[in-house]
């Protein structure tokens, strides 16, 4: 005779628990909103990383006071919430690391009135980022953070990852952009914090929101600032022999104080893939492909642009070309935002991953990808935000094949301790999630570990929301939450 | 451990004043303070002394030995520096190099560490951004001795909770402010300071200058970039700029407030306030720096009720003890004062540094 295990009557208890949970939301939400099909379960169970989980349910609340309800009622069911944007995260951020309640923000889309005078807009979390963008643009006005995800990922995203993109070296991420926002807190109150007046008193817990990944508190309204559309702009693509001259053209730019809005690089690799893809004129041949983009004032770009040229020039440029007209400025960027599609072809499976060195080494973690990626076989092409340090390196590979992912894993870790080790940082604008969780002890030590699980105690002491990211379980003395899920392999 | 002790000039019953010179050596002092005598207020330049409840403490620790940039890399435009750094002399070293943290531009004796505690950006803020948007990574020390690093040298980094920018403004509360990275940028090339006749008007015409500021003397636009733009914004804005940034001074006298609004409701509060004060607007950004050695606690209350209910705040930062009783330096603690509570406890358990300065007496 068998006997089940503690384990198996634990779990048998917990879905129990999960379908009275669902019972209950059903009731009080509406079965439209609730999802609880095997396909759905697996629809949901990953976002645009690798990781896979499966959500005991999935629910889509309409409204703050429906996630409001639906945190009480999964609380008082002891079932853990994960909040999930468009899920174009690559870091499990949104993957659920047991049967939990995958709280899915899409349905949740308006765009409030636009205070014109002020610059600011009211929206909730799962409106499309270009949908603000283009929603404002009548106005003369723009969200500036523009991932290359943006016409799919969603703002509540956005903030739980501090997203940025190829325009946050001058204009900086999501947090520079979010003057409040509503939450609903892991015991469903509504609290809002920030305000649109500057430095609201008290402690920074709006900046705290930004980047904590659905762990702290679910976010249901944010007010985002808006800038001025640039009068002006022109956008210069520059090609070089070397990747270190390309580096060393974004260093003088800087030097020469100018910050410009964009300094995009792609390497040959990646310039190859693009091409075959989007045919967007970048020179194939170049080992670098830069793509500098600089705005303002009509009087400021022309003179700008010829810095960058004068640059790009003593730093033997084989090609430098300043687009004629928007239609060129258009294909310029239509190319660097076809990374992924361009790598897709490539492939049937591609993980892009996200790390910071100091600008100062990027020419040397370049580098050192192409010896990663010879020593595990997985072909790697770089494209990344060269102003700001931030690397995007792309595996393109064939998940089907035996032992592939394990050499994938194996690149990524080497990936991980090359930049922490040349003084960078986990993740640029990624996140942490469960991807890079157990990588954090890399640049934090067990104090640094402590305090950011005082952090996640202060706000959500018994561990109901998104259990199991950022924060390794152990740093502090309770557990954070389930294992991870079978097959999460970082 | 060269704890480093020295008596008052207060007599027996003041505190006394610790002048640690390292971060460890600091993490032993409060680790070892005694029980019952274990209050600390932490001291930089004393330039931001006012601000917030009053503090009693069994001891004052001062950053002033905590001096030390630690690194600079001008090329990945970030810095390294100990609390006690002066501001003013920080940005002379930067300045060297044609870079700048963008800290406040008369600083005097402030520190680093006070102008991160108070979370006090400079005008150049419209341009900007506040000050939080520059500290990257922070060192905290705890009053139970732990030393606690977040964030990165990185000018990007989304690894872990922004402690850097949830203790910005923190006064303390989260432990001493003991070192920070900031994020740097480069100066212009060329700048230039405009006098207009309507801070408004400017706004709209210039196409984001580094502040538009109005004083009791008049209202100016000031500019950075290469020369032909900041000949080209001048020009557009119809006046004779004066070569340089010619910024005002803080205002001074014994009262000093900061209100802030929404951008465009800033107009409404400059209009009311009286003649006779000394004041700075920063117009796009939605603050005044007020001062003045007179004012009724009625006026300070109509003003607070007004910037309250356009979703702003009147902030004390300096006021003469009668007044400091009679009038919150804070005004309406915000809603997520439960959230602020629990941090703070956490980060400082039992309160020992600056205890009570924050909204809501934390």
């Amino acid at each position: 005779m068998l006997i089940p295990s503690c384990l198996t009557v634990r779990n048998h208890y917990y879905h129990m628990v999960v379908r009275s949970l669902e019972l209950e939301l059903r009731r009080r939400l509406g079965d439209e909103q609730v999802a609880s099909d095997p396909l759905d379960l697996y629809v949901f169970g990953k976002d645009a990383g690798l990781v896979r989980g499966e959500p005991g349910l999935v629910v889509f609340p309409r409204s703050t006071d429906e996630v409001a309800t639906i945190m009480r009622l999964a609380g008082r069911h002891g079932v853990p919430v994960v909040p999930r944007g468009s899920g174009t995260g690559l870091a499990g951020g949104a993957v659920t690391t047991g049967p939990h309640v995958l709280l899915v923000t899409t349905n949740m889309n308006r765009i409030g009135r636009l205070d014109v005078e002020n610059r600011c807009v009211w929206v909730q979390p799962g409106v499309i980022n270009l949908d603000l963008s283009v929603h404002t643009t009548p106005f003369g006005l723009h969200y500036a953070p523009d991932p290359s995800s943006q016409s799919v990922c969603t703002i509540g995203g956005n903030v739980a990852n501090n997203s940025g993109g190829p325009h946050c070296l001058a204009e900086g991420t999501t947090v520079n952009h979010v003057l409040a926002m509503e939450i609903v807190t892991p015991d469903g109150d509504i609290v809002v914090v920030g305000g649109p007046a500057p430095d609201p008193i008290g402690l920074d817990v709006r900046g705290l929101m930004v980047g904590s990944e659905g762990t702290l508190g679910i976010v249901t309204d944010v007010l985002v600032n808006l800038l001025p559309n640039p009068p002006a702009s022109r956008t210069i693509l520059l090609a070089f022999p070397e990747v270190e001259q390309a580096a060393a053209t974004v260093s003088g730019i800087i030097a020469n104080g100018l910050v410009p809005a964009a300094l995009e690089m792609m390497d040959q690799p990646m310039t190859i893939a693009v091409e075959r893809f989007a045919n967007a004129g970048f020179p194939t041949e170049a080992a670098a492909v830069l793509i500098a983009e600089v705005t303002g004032h009509p009087s400021a770009v022309d003179a700008e642009a010829e810095v960058v040229r004068r640059l790009a020039a003593s730093h033997q440029a084989t090609v430098i070309r300043i687009a004629s007209d928007e239609a060129e400025r258009e294909r310029i960027w239509l190319g660097r935002k076809s990374a992924f599609g361009a790598i897709a072809q490539m492939n049937p499976d591609y993980y892009l991953h996200d790390t910071v060195v100091p600008r100062t080494r990027l020419v040397e973690a370049i580098k050192q990808t192409y010896a990663i990626s010879k020593r595990h076989g997985i072909p790697m092409l770089n494209v990344f935000h060269a102003g700001d340090g931030n690397l995007h390196p792309l595996m393109s590979f064939d998940a089907s094949v035996p032992g592939v992912m394990e050499r994938v894993e194996a690149a990524g870790k080497d990936l991980i301790e090359l930049c922490v080790a040349i003084g960078g940082s986990l993740s640029g604008e990624h996140g942490i999630g469960l991807e890079k969780r157990d990588y954090m002890h890399l640049v934090f030590d067990e104090m640094d570990l402590d305090a950011q699980a005082r952090v996640r105690e202060a706000l959500d002491p018994d561990g109901k929301l998104n259990p199991g990211k950022i924060v390794p379980q152990g740093s502090r003395c309770f557990d954070f939450g389930q294992p991870p899920p079978e097959g999460a392999w970082v | 451990m060269g704890v480093n002790l020295s008596a008052s000039s207060q007599g027996d019953s003041g505190p006394s004043t610790a002048t640690p010179e390292t971060i460890d050596e600091a993490a032993g002092m409060m680790a070892n303070l005694p029980a019952g005598g274990d209050r600390i207020r932490i001291q930089g330049g004393g330039s931001h002394r006012g601000i917030g409840y009053p503090v009693t403490s069994d001891m004052i620790l001062s950053t002033s030995r905590l001096d030390r940039v630690v690194a600079w890399e001008p090329d990945d435009l970030t810095v390294v520096v100990e609390a006690g750094v002066l501001v003013e002399e920080l940005e002379e070293m930067l300045a060297s190099k044609g870079q700048t943290a963008l800290l406040t531009e008369h600083a005097g004796t402030g520190t680093v560490g006070g102008a991160i505690a108070t979370a006090r950006s400079g005008w150049r803020r419209y341009r900007y951004g506040p000050i939080r948007d520059r500290v990257l990574q922070i060192t905290l020390v705890s009053s139970d001795g732990r030393v606690v690093t977040a964030g990165g040298r990185v000018v990007k980094n989304v690894t872990g909770y922004d402690i850097p920018r949830l203790a910005t403004g923190s006064l303390g509360a989260m432990g001493l402010i003991a070192r920070v990275c900031l994020k740097l940028w480069p100066v212009p090339q060329a700048a230039a300071t405009v006098p207009v006749e309507s801070a408004e008007e400017a706004l709209d015409i210039a196409y984001r200058p580094l502040a538009v500021l109005e004083t009791p003397d008049g209202a100016a636009v000031f500019l950075g970039g290469t020369p032909e733009e900041v000949a080209g914004q001048a020009a557009a804005l119809g006046a004779e700029p004066a070569a340089g940034l010619n910024w005002p001074s803080h205002p001074s006298g014994a009262v000093r407030f900061s209100v802030r609004t929404p951008a465009s409701s800033l107009r409404g509060i400059v209009d009311r306030l009286d003649p006779a004060w000394n004041y700075v607007a920063q117009f796009g950004v939605g603050e005044v720096m007020v001062a003045t050695d007179e004012v009724a606690l009625e006026e300070l209350e109509e003003m607070r009720r007004r910037a309250e209910s356009l979703g702003g705040a009147l902030v004390m930062l300096d006021a003469p003890a009668p007044m400091v009783r009679a009038f919150d330096p804070w005004g309406t603690p915000p809603p997520s004062m439960e959230i602020q509570r629990r941090i703070v406890n956490l980060f400082d358990p039992g309160r020992r540094i600056n205890r009570g300065i924050l909204p809501g007496r934390i």
